[in-house]
């Protein structure tokens, strides 16, 4: 009996396994898929019969920070996206805790439009913005890819902050009041170190959507002056020598890895963020 | 120290009431229990001594001063809360000298100060924790120790100890009164566990229904209620209740007489008496019921008789037994009888 039990207990564990490994290859697929043709020659990409062992070739990797200025690309979407995230963190925070902790007129109302600039599709500003910003003399500099994406990212970021924060017991500030703490310093030395996992997910998801943004920065960055991968490898194509396909799949992975990496570091936090701040608020 | 009034003090949300017209002096270095069911403003009377919440009407005066536009974080006091409020991201020691470093104490001073705390609450080897790593009484004695640790003018307590488990309750009340006498620091407490009110307060505030009941000592609260409200919320069991009519000096209702009560009064009344001050037997016995419940708990027998349709509550003897559904007497103590008007609930002396 107890042998059969654990003889099924071990079989359905396999079958677990295999589940999610079959899951697990199903979603990274494209990724491997980019591995293996970035690292052939190119003249085993287009073949009439499959090649299921490519030559190993690092042809395409030399090519794309030799011919283009993919580091710049690379600088500029890390310039942008951090900056970004820093501009939307200075002013959500402080909005946030106003929305979660003072009573006054109008502030469900406020709360509420806040969140609605999300709820147009950005091609409906699109043209306003192009010219707001070439009025302003923003246009192809990074600095104007840093407010667009902060601009966009605001509503959420501020969302996630607030239904975090509204999580946090008003005991704790009354208790720092009476402490003799003012309500800056309540945000500082309280608030803030009991809410960095929402912190650091909104930081995420808004790099993740600031990585991925596309119609805004091909809008304003108009040379590769302030190109970022994302616009970088739509513009990709190989130039005079044809489509290279084994550099546009480079391109896509060095696209990928670091959101990849950002956000294999911080799982933790992001699955915790995503259901508690995100979901419940 | 500190002398606090409060004059007046009314607290309203829109049409709803929370507090009406409180008017209670405290005396410095007094230890005041509010005392009173949840939701009978108790909490928020307090919080307006500490400034968290502002007075519709009326004034809050410490020492001679108006506070009502002064903010919590110039008030001199200290608050210790139900739910602990530790902040979680620091640690014991850094909760402690959270007051120390907001009120600007001298680096120099505040190390010491902080030992000294965590002396008098027993919490010297668990400084380095975060409040997480600590067991509730622990934690009740990390709040308590980041209260005592600026020695403010005031103390506020609420409900401190209704998170802990019986037995850490009575030994932190033993703790909490000692650290009071100690520090010589006027102390507003409030509770809903009349045990606690008991024990701790040199004079007990009754509340309900937003407003004071009955200002008195314990012993004073527990003796001589002022109203039904108090007769039934104090004491465990509470006093039994009878309503009855009232003829010279006679007072009847089913299955009960007691003669020899004050003869000016008539009418309908409410007597009042305790399950501690009845006698069961007896040779003139003024009640009359069936036994509905025996409850022997080792130091004494808790007899429930049923007279009338009503339950009346007796402590007995611990060696008290008896057959259910029994006819029963019992005669009372007539010194210790209370009787109340049967509308308002009022004391009727």
């Amino acid at each position: 009996m107890a042998s059969q039990r654990r003889k099924s207990r071990s079989e359905s564990l396999t079958l677990r396994y295999a589940i999610l490994g079959g899951w697990a290859l199903f979603c990274l697929m494209p990724v491997l898929w980019f591995l293996s043709i970035g690292f052939r020659p190119r003249t085993e990409i287009i073949t009439a019969q499959p090649i299921y062992w490519p030559t190993f070739s690092l042809d395409a990797f030399w090519m794309i920070f030799e011919d283009w200025p993919m580091w710049k690309y690379l600088r500029n979407s890390v310039l942008a996206i951090i900056g970004s995230v820093l501009i939307d963190l200075v002013l959500a925070i402080p909005a946030a805790y106003s929305l979660s902790r003072y009573t006054y007129r109008g502030r469900d109302d406020i709360g509420f439009y806040i969140l609605s600039t999300r709820m147009m599709a950005p091609a409906i500003v699109a043209i306003p913005i192009f010219f707001l910003f070439r009025n302003a003399g923003l246009l192809d500099s990074v600095w104007a890819l840093m407010l667009i994406y902060a601009a966009i990212n605001l509503s959420f970021v501020t969302w996630i902050i607030r239904s975090y924060m509204m999580d946090i017991p008003k005991e704790l500030e009354d208790a720092a009041k009476t402490d003799g703490a003012g309500d800056l310093r309540i945000l500082w030395e309280i608030i803030i170190p009991a809410i960095l996992p929402g912190i650091i997910t909104a930081s995420v998801i808004a790099m993740i959507f600031a990585i991925n943004e596309f119609l805004f920065t091909l809008l304003i960055a108009s040379t590769p002056n302030a190109y970022t991968m994302s616009v970088a490898l739509a513009n990709f194509t190989g130039g005079s020598d044809g489509l290279i396909y084994n550099a546009i799949a480079l391109v896509a992975f060095l696209a990928f890895v670091p959101v990849f990496i950002v956000v294999v570091a911080i799982q933790k936090h992001l699955s915790r963020g995503l259901t508690m701040g995100a979901v419940k608020g | 120290m500190a002398r606090i009034e409060l004059s007046g003090i009314q607290k309203r949300w829109g049409k709803v009431v929370g507090v009406r017209d409180v008017d209670i002096e405290i005396a410095d270095e007094e230890f005041v229990v509010f005392l009173g069911p949840s939701g009978c403003g108790k909490t928020t009377t307090m919080r307006m001594i500490a400034g968290l919440e502002e007075p519709t009407e009326g004034e809050v005066i410490m020492d001679g001063e108006v506070m009502n536009d002064i903010d919590a974080r110039d008030r001199d006091v200290a608050m210790v809360f139900q739910g602990y409020a530790l902040y979680p991201n620091m640690t014991i020691y850094e909760n402690i000298r959270f007051p120390l470093r907001m009120r600007e104490v001298p680096k120099g001073e505040q190390d010491a100060l902080v030992r000294r705390a965590a002396e008098m609450t027993e919490l010297t080897d668990y400084l380095d924790r975060k409040p997480s790593a600590l067991s509730g009484g622990q934690r009740q004695r990390a709040a308590l120790a980041r209260a005592i640790v600026r020695q403010p003018q005031v103390f506020l307590m609420d409900e401190p100890l209704s998170n802990l488990d019986a037995k850490l309750r009575q030994a932190m009340r033993v703790q909490i009164k000692h650290i009071q006498r100690q520090l010589k620091v006027t102390t507003v407490y409030v509770t809903h566990d009349q045990i606690e009110a008991m024990t701790l307060a040199d004079r007990i505030v009754i509340m309900e229904g937003g407003a004071i009941q009955q200002i008195g000592t314990p012993d004073d609260i527990y003796n001589d209620p002022a109203n039904t409200f108090v007769a039934g919320f104090i004491g465990s069991p509470p006093m039994n209740l009878v309503e009855g009519a009232m003829d010279a000096g006679t007072f009847t209702a089913q299955g009960i007489e007691v003669t020899g009560l004050p003869a000016a009064l008539s009418g309908n009344v409410v007597l009042g008496f305790r399950p501690e001050d009845c006698t069961v037997g007896g040779n003139t016995p003024h009640l009359t019921g069936s036994v509905f419940g025996v409850e022997p708990t080792g130091d004494l027998t808790y007899l429930t008789i049923k007279v009338g349709g009503q339950q009346i509550e007796v402590k007995a003897d611990r060696a008290f037994r008896a057959e259910l559904d029994t006819e029963i007497t019992v005669t009372f103590d007539p010194a210790r009888i209370c009787l109340f008007d049967a509308k308002s609930g009022e004391r009727l002396r």
